[in-house]
């Protein structure tokens, strides 16, 4: 028979094995070793750790909005040149004293602080692939992916968009038009131009 | 009828020209022919499509499903070339349309000539005619349903033949214990082995084989080997949240997203390539497809739901490098040149996202040891590479520019 020694052995085998083979693998992140170590102290803009959220904002998030009324200055200063890099400012401060619904202003008023060069308009293609493409298609003739089941995607090529100039391009981008809703939120203003340039290469195709 | 169906559906050539013979016999005021329809369909996506839909759904302007007997053929041509002109005459139809879109323009195409508008009408009028279009959606809808039916047929069938592959494995296995329990035990043909009840008969064996002191000590070293493996692969396992699947508030598919549309990382991980976090999206990304795109599933309308409630939605954090140690996105895809999949595995076929690596300082130095530094077109490395080949023939890699030292990612 067995001795006591092959069966307490035995039994604390067969536990070992049930408490390590099954679990709910899927929702349960495991056993973390001085989870201090791991969640953050300081306030992280989207840490959800457990036991130290945030009581002072609402629903413990950490990432507020900007106060009403502020503008965000961005370091245009470390990537572009000087005079570019001031146009990009004096452009963004005037676009963003422009309303959403004033197409016209923009038109009239903005104009591209990049210059159409191979290096640019390279970055600008990046920048359509990233966040145009899907629905404008590669050659924004409005068959992305996305696009044709949105629906209502215009082809840039078309006789009433060919010609539209640098300040309709960067509005419809930042504000929308028609069925577009605004992407400004999501696309810097310096990677707006570089789209806008590369969707000018876009018109002529 | 079946075969005249099959062949609508697959030529849309032929389809095109049966359509404008219907048409011929229904609309004789306007005459039309395939070649018309073709120049109107090239017309129609090339300019009017971005706000007008053939059927009578309103898109950005009103659907223009029947608008050769809504209006006149002379007042179309004139709205076309110039539609602010026709507002501006006053024309009553013209402003009420205007008031009614709330004042937005339509563009003004004054190059199109009188036929070609008339073709691009003979487009809009085959696509709403409803002959041909029904066919071809009734095919769709017939062929739908098979094929769901049949993937789970297939199912079902892989499944019973599994059950049938464990019934035999199992009858194997029970007449190879019951030859054994034979074999081991008294004559299988005496009395006496024919009264013992077979649960017994494995009963004693198995006392027998517990009473052998090899198979004592073989068992013993199984079970000690398997309690080690246990404790190693746990202990190892601290920390390492590998395979985490959390389930999330709304289920969200990388895979249809990422996947099947096609959809950059960086039209929603608005900060992937410009700051430390990836950033999760905010609700305002989530509407710029679904407010028009799948509106009634429950699922978006938890979006909605948070968007009017102005409620963060609460999503499961997958990823979690421990805080000691520093890292940084823009560091890996932007400077790095790095692609997402490196790390986060096929995030664009998994439904539920995944922790796929490990995530262990192991596998970060292993990394920096093997990876090459993307060192073009960057005059910081310049001199870096250069006094590198110097001493060196292997490539400057992550390992020769500090991404080995202690302090590079633990302050």
């Amino acid at each position: 028979m067995f001795t006591n020694k092959t069966k307490s052995l035995l039994v604390s085998g067969v536990i070992a094995l049930s408490l390590t083979a099954c679990k709910d693998k899927h929702n349960d992140p495991g056993t973390e070793f001085a989870p201090n170590m791991y969640h953050s102290v300081g306030y992280e803009p989207m840490s959800q750790s457990e036991g130290d959220t945030n009581h002072i904002n609402p629903y413990g998030m950490n990432m507020r909005l900007p106060v009403k009324g502020t503008v965000p200055r961005s370091n245009f200063g470390k990537t572009q040149s000087d005079s570019v890099n001031a146009k990009l400012l004096q452009m963004d401060l005037i676009a963003r004293n422009i309303k959403s619904g004033d197409m016209a202003s923009s038109e009239a008023m903005l104009s591209n602080p990049f210059a159409p060069t191979e290096k640019n308009l390279e970055s600008g293609k990046e920048q359509y692939e990233r966040f145009c493409q899907h629905c404008h298609g590669e050659a924004g003739k409005g068959d992305g992916l996305v696009g044709k089941k949105y629906a209502g995607v215009p082809v840039y090529s078309s006789d009433a968009l060919k010609d539209v100039n640098d300040g309709h391009i960067y509005h419809t981008i930042t504000h929308g038009k028609g069925r577009m809703w605004a992407h400004g939120s999501q696309i810097s203003s310096a990677d707006r131009w570089k789209i806008v340039l590369y969707v000018h290469e876009l018109q002529k195709q | 009828m079946f075969c005249y169906k099959t062949i609508m559906i697959t030529m849309k050539r032929l389809k095109i020209v049966a359509l404008t013979a219907v048409l011929g016999f229904f609309a004789a005021t306007v005459n039309v022919n395939a070649q018309d329809v073709a120049e109107g369909e090239q017309i129609f996506k090339n300019n009017c499509a971005a706000c007008h839909n053939t059927s009578d759904e309103t898109l950005v302007g009103p659907g223009l499903k029947g608008i050769g007997e809504r209006r006149p053929l002379d007042w179309i041509v004139k709205w076309v070339h110039n539609p602010q002109a026709v507002i501006a005459s006053g024309d009553k139809y013209a402003n009420d349309l205007f008031k009614k879109f709330n004042q937005a323009q339509m563009t003004a195409y004054p190059n199109y000539s009188e036929d070609q508008i008339k073709s691009v009408i003979a487009y809009i009028d085959a696509q709403a005619a409803p002959a041909a279009p029904v066919a071809g959606e009734g095919g769709a809808v017939a062929t739908t349903p098979a094929e769901g039916s049949s993937n789970g047929g297939m199912m079902q069938y892989i499944l019973v033949a599994l059950l049938g592959v464990m019934i035999l494995v199992l009858v194997a296995l029970l007449s190879i214990v019951s030859s054994l329990s034979k074999l081991a035990s008294v004559d299988p043909n005496s009395d006496e082995a024919k009264n013992v009840p077979f649960f017994q008969k494995i009963a004693e064996n198995g006392k027998k084989l517990a009473a052998n002191s090899a198979f004592k000590t073989g068992a013993a070293l199984l079970i000690t080997l398997l309690i080690g493996k246990a404790t190693i692969d746990t202990a190892y396992g601290v920390g390492i949240h590998q395979g985490y699947a959390p389930e999330q508030p709304i289920q969200f598919s990388h895979k249809l997203h990422a996947g099947q549309y096609e959809i950059n990382c960086n039209y929603c991980h608005t900060g992937v390539y410009k700051g430390k976090g990836a950033n999760i999206p905010s609700a305002n990304i989530c509407m710029n497809c679904h407010n028009v795109i799948k509106r009634e599933s429950p699922e978006i309308q938890k979006i909605y739901r948070s968007l009017e409630n102005d409620e963060p939605i609460q999503w499961v954090r997958v990823h979690n490098l421990p805080d000691l140690a520093y890292f940084n996105h823009s560091q890996h895809t932007n400077v790095g040149g790095l692609e997402c999949t490196n790390c986060h595995g096929e995030i664009n076929k998994m439904e539920v996202v995944e922790q796929r690596s490990s995530l262990t300082m192991g596998w970060c130095i292993d990394c920096h040891r093997k990876t090459e530094v993307n060192t073009k077109d960057n005059a910081y490395y310049d001199k870096l590479v250069e006094l590198h080949n110097k001493e060196n023939k292997e490539p400057l890699k992550v390992q020769n520019i500090g991404g080995l030292e202690c302090s590079k990612c633990h302050y």
